[in-house]
């Protein structure tokens, strides 16, 4: 069955634990690939994981001049081929969420490949495996479909309800703030 | 066992020549399951996978968890015995030179020997730890007991569970940490968690504590600061710290004035209720609030969502346990579960978050001051003798009680303590009042220290013996829910390293005392000693075999036989373990810290862990990633604090108190009260915020008061270079 990475950004509690995790994945050589951010660190302990969400239609691999940048199968935007990434940085501008990074020692871009050793067998990746907090899920869409009806929609927190900063995404995000259409027991 | 709905079926991935090895988190109480990465060529750890059929667990772990593994084959491992001939040097990391096991046993027997002989048994100590399997914590009680005969062990269980311990006895006759298993958590309908910062420092519950907020339930937090879990809380009581106890008569009052009292439960299954709604009587939330800080309204509001909610679990931690009031405020907050009935069925019950890895397990079975296997008390002759049983010898010859852990660094700055054995701990980080305990341990005629690492504790020794990680030995330990796991050995001990058991086997032998010691030749041979031990205590593990724990995924204590399946939730029948039965209902009148702010120190000071470190930080501060994420510590400042003292983030600055002094980075954020400054305790020498913290001891539990002291800041002049 068909599984995706779900962000749900109101669960964060920013222990980086994702980003350890990303280190573990076969063919990750122990680097991490994504960020947490502190949202507002001398306001609040607010914190959220930015993802690379592995855009449909994804600006980094169509911004690559040597086709570097492959999609596998399952959707999952696979980090630079070692043979033929140029070591341009194209990718690193294009994407609107400043996802890829950049190895200079080895002129190399890298990315989060959604640890395709894993998702290929529909095994959730190293990040979604270990977040405490489950910001990050692996979920079926029906999975996802009852999330957004559990999560109200109409508060217009769910990202795919309002207009994409880069076209459609196999990771689907939930913004800070779906709580608020959450009915109290009591 | 029970599979929740956070329980997914999911194959690991297994690499080609790699083993996986079954396990727990070296770490907190949490014990996150996870399978150690062994390559089958070199034998050697590499790596981690999630194990996602734990059922408390699946598959999560903290940062922590996850790079624990780098532990094992760290390039600052002890490969060898360290010697150090010349005391001058103590103090520091100079001075040592390798040797050999037996030249190091020679010297610790010699020494001990001298000792013993020339000012008696109990000049010898040993102080341990609890985050080492149940076999090792055993053993190092009949070690201390039988093969030095001294009446002086205690252990760092008292700097961190003493006063849940302390509380949960007189309130329940029982200290089994968890009322009721994790997998209830996400169904109860509020959790009121005070003293805790669960994000951080048992992050793997999260998923559970959100779950309830997410069902529509309540989460109500109790902390000066606004921690990770306080942030999205329904309320947030964000009073001074030291004062819960305050706040716990304050909410207890409302209940009973707001009629959620169950007085069928109390009638039948309590005493002291009328006592206790007297001495609460006077806790308006005016009152209340005018001792603790909190907005009235607040107080109000989470009483009510406590009171009205159909189950809730009160939940706490060091927050409220490491207090010279801990004890009591244990027993106040639980106050709020009994007089509402709260307790004794599925999704309601009260918990503490365990620290230690084994903090459950090691506290009960013999390496307290006055306690043996089992919760026996070593002052009823009753346990004694049947403790003698096991250990095959005479009641006149069981040590008498000895003294708190704290207790013991007095005693050897007036040399009744002259000679030390530690193990699994770094009192000279994680100790209050560090000048006085650092200068304790110097003062000592020889000290034997056992870590894998060169701890700052270690550099205060004469003689150290390497020991093994977690992943080089098996043992049970009792996570926070009271569930007696398995861990599992994934490699070989590296160089010449050795567990403490086989270091304890050994050195008993060499004392002469080997036909009490020489049979155990290996964990297992222990663990089935000391299930005998344990059996007809309290903490009866006596059933709890490692077979039975494989097959079930654990097993909750107590568990009496081999057809008893063990306890998960605890009360279910409303027996209490009290001589009648019944839950004690504990009328408590108020204290305020033991240093409360004045003109000189007018800032109260609190002290706790952040996320990326456990305890000391002797282990975690050597992995890089976690060394990245947080490498010094740092001082929380609320904007407005800052400005009246002129200071700017980032700036350093001198935090200090009637005690001692540190420079520390400023950390500016308005998640904390304005009157309170928070430093995190896992860094060593001159950043150890314990040079600064009170030993302002409980009564009964010995716990100092870590979490609430009278502090001043200072600006740094620096001098300009002539
Ligand atoms: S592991 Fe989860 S909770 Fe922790 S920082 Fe990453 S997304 Fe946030
Ligand atoms: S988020 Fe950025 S890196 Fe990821 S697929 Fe989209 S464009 Fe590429
Ligand atoms: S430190 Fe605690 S929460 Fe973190 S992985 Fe280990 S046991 Fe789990």
């Amino acid at each position: 069955m068909k599984k995706r990475l779900y962000l749900e950004l109101e669960n964060c509690i920013g222990c980086r634990s994702c980003l350890a995790a990303c280190t573990q994945c076969g063919g990750h050589e122990e680097r991490n690939r994504n960020y947490v951010y502190d949202v507002n660190p001398m306001v609040n302990r607010q914190t959220m994981p930015l993802m690379c969400l592995h855009c449909v239609n994804p600006a980094c691999a169509r911004s690559c001049p040597a086709q570097a940048i492959q999609i596998h199968e399952t959707g999952a935007v696979l980090s630079a081929l070692v043979e033929k990434c140029i070591g341009c940085q194209n990718c690193t501008i294009a994407c609107p969420y400043g996802i890829p990074k950049f190895d200079t020692e080895q002129n190399l871009m890298y990315k989060c490949d959604l640890c395709i050793d894993r998702t290929k067998d529909s095994i959730p990746p190293m990040c979604a495996s270990v977040c405490p907090s489950n910001t990050l899920q692996w979920l079926t869409d029906e999975e996802i479909e009852n999330k957004k009806k559990q999560f109200n929609l109409d508060n217009g927190k769910w990202v795919t309800s309002i207009p994409y900063l880069e076209g459609e995404t196999n990771v689907k995000v939930n913004l800070p703030g779906i709580l608020q259409g959450i009915t109290k027991l009591f | 066992m029970q599979r929740d709905k956070f329980f997914k079926e999911v194959e690991n991935v297994i690499h080609p020549n790699e083993t996986l090895v079954k396990t727990h988190c070296a770490y907190c109480g949490m014990q996150c399951g996870m399978n150690l990465r062994v390559n089958r060529a070199t034998n050697k750890i590499i790596g981690v996978e999630p194990r996602y059929d734990w059922p408390v667990t699946v598959g999560k772990m903290c940062p922590k968890g996850v790079t624990a593994y780098q532990q094992t084959n760290h390039d600052d491992r002890i490969l060898k015995p360290l010697i150090r001939d010349d005391a001058s040097l103590k103090g520091t990391k100079e001075g040592f030179r390798e040797a050999s096991w037996n030249e190091a046993y020679d010297l610790i027997v010699k020494k001990f020997s001298e000792l013993q002989n020339k000012y008696g048994k109990d000049s010898l100590s040993v102080f341990s730890g609890v985050s080492m399997t149940n076999e090792k914590c055993y053993l190092t009680g009949k070690f201390a007991r039988v093969a030095l005969g001294t009446r002086y062990i205690d252990y760092n269980g008292r700097f961190c569970m003493s006063s849940a311990a302390g509380g949960f006895l007189r309130s329940f006759g029982v200290d089994r940490g968890s009322t009721l298993p994790w997998t209830d958590i996400h169904e109860t309908d509020c959790l009121f968690i005070a003293g805790s910062n669960t994000a951080e420092c048992h992050p793997t519950s999260m998923f559970r504590v959100w779950n309830v907020q997410e069902r529509g339930g309540y989460i109500i937090v109790v902390d000066p600061r606004e921690t990770p879990i306080a942030r999205r809380a329904d309320v947030h009581l964000d009073l001074k710290p030291g004062t819960d106890l305050a706040l716990a008569n304050g909410i207890l009052n409302l209940l009973i004035q707001k009629g959620y009292a169950d007085k069928e439960f109390i009638n039948n299954h309590t005493n002291g209720f009328e006592e206790t709604k007297e001495l609460v009587k006077e806790f308006t939330p005016e009152y209340t609030s005018e001792l603790t800080g909190v907005a009235p309204e607040k107080i109000i509001r989470a009483a009510e969502i406590y009171g009205k909610a159909p189950n809730a679990v009160v939940m706490f931690a060091r927050g409220i346990e490491q207090q010279h009031k801990g004890v009591d405020n244990v027993s106040g907050y639980t106050n709020m579960a009994l007089v509402t009935g709260k307790i004794g069925r599925p999704k309601s019950g009260v918990a503490t978050f365990t620290g230690q890895g084994n903090g459950q397990g090691g506290r009960e079975h013999g390496q307290k001051a006055d306690l043996l296997p089992g919760y026996r008390k070593i002052t009823n002759p009753k346990h004694v003798e049947e403790v003698c049983k096991v250990w095959k010898i005479t009641p006149e010859e069981m040590p008498q009680p000895g003294v708190s852990a704290y207790e013991m660094f007095e005693l050897m700055e007036q040399k009744t303590i002259r000679g030390l054995y530690l193990l699994c701990s770094n009192p000279a980080v994680s100790a209050p009042n560090l000048n006085f305990v650092r200068s304790a341990m110097k003062n000592l005629d020889f000290m034997l220290c056992s870590d894998f690492y060169l701890s700052e504790s270690a550099e205060f020794a004469d003689v150290i013996l390497p020991s093994v990680t977690w992943s080089e030995d098996e043992g049970t330990v009792t996570n926070l829910e009271g569930r007696i796991i398995k861990i599992n050995k994934a490699q070989e001990p590296i160089g010449e390293s050795k567990p403490d058991w086989q270091i304890q086997v050994e050195l008993a032998e060499r004392l002469g005392r080997g036909k009490y010691f020489s049979y155990l030749k290996t964990a297992k041979d222990i663990a089935d000693e000391f299930r005998l031990a344990s059996k007809g205590g309290y903490a009866d593990y006596y059933g709890a075999t490692w077979d039975k724990i494989d097959k079930q995924d654990g097993v909750f204590w107590p568990c009496k036989d081999e057809n008893d399946k063990g306890t998960p939730h605890m009360f279910l029948d409303k027996k209490f373990y009290h001589a009648d039965g019944k839950a004690k209902i504990c009328a408590l009148p108020y204290r305020p810290p033991a240093e409360e702010p004045d003109e000189k120190y007018p800032l109260r000071l609190t002290t706790g862990r952040v996320v990326y470190h456990y305890l000391s930080g002797n282990q975690t501060r050597r992995i890089q990633f976690l060394r990245d994420m947080c490498p010094e510590p740092y001082v929380e400042v609320h904007p407005e604090t800052a400005k009246i003292y002129n200071m700017e983030h980032e700036e350093r600055v001198r935090l200090f108190t009637r005690r001692g002094e540190a420079i520390y980075k400023v950390k500016i954020t308005e998640a904390i009260r304005k009157d309170t400054v928070f430093v995190p305790y896992h860094f060593g020498h001159e950043q150890s915020i314990n040079l600064l913290t009170i030993a302002a001891l409980d009564p009964i539990s010995r716990m100092p008061e870590y979490k609430a002291c009278a502090a001043q800041l200072e600006k740094v002049e620096i001098k300009k270079v002539q």
